[in-house]
């Protein structure tokens, strides 16, 4: 028998360690106790001030025991679950389970059809849910924009109803305000089965963002607030960059994001013990030249991969970036920083990657790039899976059948394992010159819109029932009328 | 052109805050007029880093510690200027408007319009409407500014438009408006006079609108 023998199950990464993820925490629980963070939502500030933080004004500064409470009793793993009913559609967040998903809120979109660059549509929304619903690497869904052609107040509902009726698979929804945010519960519950079906199997999460640095605002509390009052899964996650919102070194970013994401935590814990919650960020660079967000820049990836560490590190999941270009196009700087940032999203063991499919910096929606980096994670899971070392992979019995000079192609142990171990491209191509001429000499470009179009013209999701779709339109309706209101 | 000036203008663009005060005090005592140094002295310097800027060899933060060189040695000057009757570039009040709470972009083109020689009032986050109206009754500015980052709060921009109408202030000021959603057809359709995209661009603009008056 053997003993004392390790194994890798999958590709192991590692960007601290365990050493540097205490102090990058003991430095966090300080700026907490000692900084603190301006909260502008009195209910919060009285619930801060109940659990025993010192509050002056709007300024709360939170000892460190409330975080660790609040640690100990949010949940390191729930489930989301397919409005099909459909488990292969269910997201599981648990320690180092990855799951990839678009983003949302650009103000412009690339018309799949036309290649124009134009203003987010109501019916983009149904269009990249589609989508999303069959790439087999998007496990969640966002919309990639904010419509712009309804009600300017209500984007927010009308996005999220016309994802929920155009895919099976779990929701991450935003609002403008605590009256959105529970029209879109109330679409949820109405998708769901009612309030009680939904708390039991939730179907979205909800997104709210902190500002940085060290800032809560009105609005994103009273989100986090209702969120945490009915149980929906949240996120709270903030998005700076280093040398703007927050330090320019990068254990300075994670020890800011950590404090934007667990003055949050806290709150949610304080009012409902065990309630889901997420913690990560989009933490990247200002660009020194154009003062802009870089979300292609590597040092958005190694602080990800840095932030996912402390995630697993407190024992919260992690809410990651990738699939994400500065460019204006899906050329090869898309290509070079989508496929390094989901490469280190995977390693690092994200549980939600979002905002694959965005160009620009994310102010354009592409689905040519959720397209391409749906294929991008597929290579990507193949490395992650990592080597398997057993006498069967170790092959010495087939190696030696072969012998010197033979081949291993029609063996009994390449058949049996070929299928499982070998990657198989759908849009990368390995074809020789002349068949790849002969079938139309396709840039990646254009294979990628081959496979977008067919989706698009043949792809059709599981409809929502006629009762739930009856209840979506009554409850635009009534959000319509309050808005005139 | 006197060393002393020439000290001032490297001064700025080495960002050097520390020394500026008294190489201005001894610009001030060897018989420099305020208005001279500030035009040949602390403008020079801060075209030059502008150029550099453009050209990819200065950054952001080093542009921001010439403007803050420049700055110090202007609370010297500004007393003196004021004595005289001289006058800044243009007077812009800028602020983010009602409802958004982020300032790092307003903050920088406030920064870039100083160094440009303008005198900028910043009025902050979150500034409802009645307050750029009040600012613009106080301080009589030749620009108004606003910035938000958020699509909804950009409305507040129109809203600001109508109240400095309403409050017969609109054609007092030239109107220039920006922030990651706002677009130049946003611009045209509340009614503003530009949209810059970025500060250094900004600073253009309102350079630009200062000569067409």
């Amino acid at each position: 028998m053997r003993v004392n023998y390790q194994t890798n199950v999958t590709v192991q990464f590692q960007v601290l360690t365990d050493d540097q993820r205490q102090e990058i925490f003991r430095a966090a629980l300080h700026v907490l106790e000692h900084t603190g963070i301006e909260v502008h939502n009195d209910e919060a500030l009285a619930v801060l001030k109940a659990q025993g933080a010192w509050v002056d004004g709007t300024r709360a500064r939170i000892p460190s025991y409330l975080v660790r409470r609040a640690l100990a009793s949010a949940p390191s793993s729930f489930t989301v679950y397919s409005r099909e009913g459909n488990p292969d559609k269910n997201i599981t967040i648990g320690p180092n389970c990855i799951n990839y998903g678009p983003g949302p809120t650009c103000p412009n979109f690339r018309d799949p059809r036309t290649g124009e660059r134009r203003k987010y549509m109501r019916r983009d929304a149904r269009d990249v849910a589609r989508v999303c619903d069959l790439l087999p690497n998007i496990d969640f869904v966002e919309s990639l924009g904010t419509v712009s052609d309804v009600t300017i107040d209500l984007a927010d509902v009308y996005e999220f109803a016309e994802m929920i009726a155009n895919t099976g698979k779990p929701i991450v929804a935003w609002s403008y305000t605590i009256d959105t945010c529970r029209d879109i519960h109330q679409i949820a519950a109405a998708v769901a089965g009612g309030e009680a079906a939904l708390r039991e199997r939730p179907n979205y999460i909800f997104y709210a963002e902190p500002l940085s640095p060290l800032t809560s605002s009105q609005e994103a509390m009273d989100k986090l607030l209702y969120c945490s009052k009915h149980r929906i899964p949240i996120v709270y996650t903030p998005c700076p960059m280093c040398g703007g919102t927050a330090p320019t070194t990068s254990a300075g970013i994670l020890v800011t994001a950590m404090c934007e994401c667990l003055h949050g935590l806290v709150i949610a814990q304080a009012i409902s013990p065990g309630t889901p919650f997420v913690m990560g960020g989009v933490v990247s660079i200002m660009d020194m030249l154009s003062a802009a967000f870089a979300y292609g820049a590597p040092e958005l990836s190694l602080q990800s991969a840095a932030l996912t560490e402390m995630a697993r590190y407190v024992g919260l999941p992690m809410w990651s970036t990738a699939g994400v270009t500065d460019s204006k196009l899906v050329d090869e700087q898309a290509g070079i920083e989508g496929a390094v940032q989901i490469l280190f999203a995977g390693l690092s063991g994200a549980n939600l990657v979002h905002d694959v499919g965005m160009i620009e910096s994310a102010m354009t929606g592409d689905l040519q790039m959720m397209t391409m980096s749906n294929e991008i994670i597929g290579y990507v899971k193949r490395i992650l899976r990592g080597i398997e070392v057993t006498p069967e992979t170790l092959a010495t019995e087939v190696i030696s059948e072969v012998g010197p000079g033979g081949n291993f192609l029609a063996t009994e142990h390449t058949l049996a394992h070929f299928k499982d171990q070998f990657w198989f491209p759908t849009l990368m191509d390995r074809s020789c010159w002349a068949e790849w001429e002969a079938a139309g000499s396709l840039s990646m470009g254009d294979r990628v819109q081959v496979q977008i179009n067919d989706v698009l013209d043949t792809h059709e999701p599981v409809p929502l029932g006629p009762e739930a779709q009856k209840q979506i339109d009554e409850i635009l309706a009534k959000a319509e009328a309050r808005y005139r209101t | 052109m006197s060393d002393a000036l020439v000290q001032i203008s490297n001064a700025v663009i080495e960002g050097r805050v520390k020394d500026i005060p008294s190489l201005t005090n001894t610009a001030l005592s060897s018989g420099l007029t305020a208005k001279d140094i500030l035009d040949k002295g602390l403008m020079p310097g801060m075209d030059v880093i502008g150029a550099e800027f453009k050209k990819g060899k200065k950054f952001v933060p080093e542009v921001l510690l010439s403007a803050r060189t420049m700055q110090a040695s202007l609370g010297i000057l500004k007393p003196l200027l004021a004595q005289a009757g001289e006058k800044m570039a243009g007077k812009i009040i800028i602020g983010t408007v009602q409802g958004d709470l982020h300032d790092i972009g307003k903050s920088l083109v406030g920064m870039m319009l100083e160094g440009a020689g303008f005198e900028v009032k910043d009025l902050g986050r979150n500034v409802p409407p009645e307050k750029f109206v009040d600012a613009v009754k106080k301080e009589k500015p030749n620009i108004v500014a606003m910035s938000a980052l958020l699509t909804t709060t950009m409305r507040s921009m129109g809203h600001t438009m109508t109240a400095l109408k309403e409050a017969g202030l609109r054609e007092m000021v030239k109107i220039m408006i920006g922030g990651a959603p706002v677009t130049v057809d946003f611009a045209k359709q509340i009614g503003a006079d530009g949209y810059a995209a970025n500060a250094p661009a900004a600073s253009e603009l309102a350079k630009k609108f200062i000569n067409s008056n």
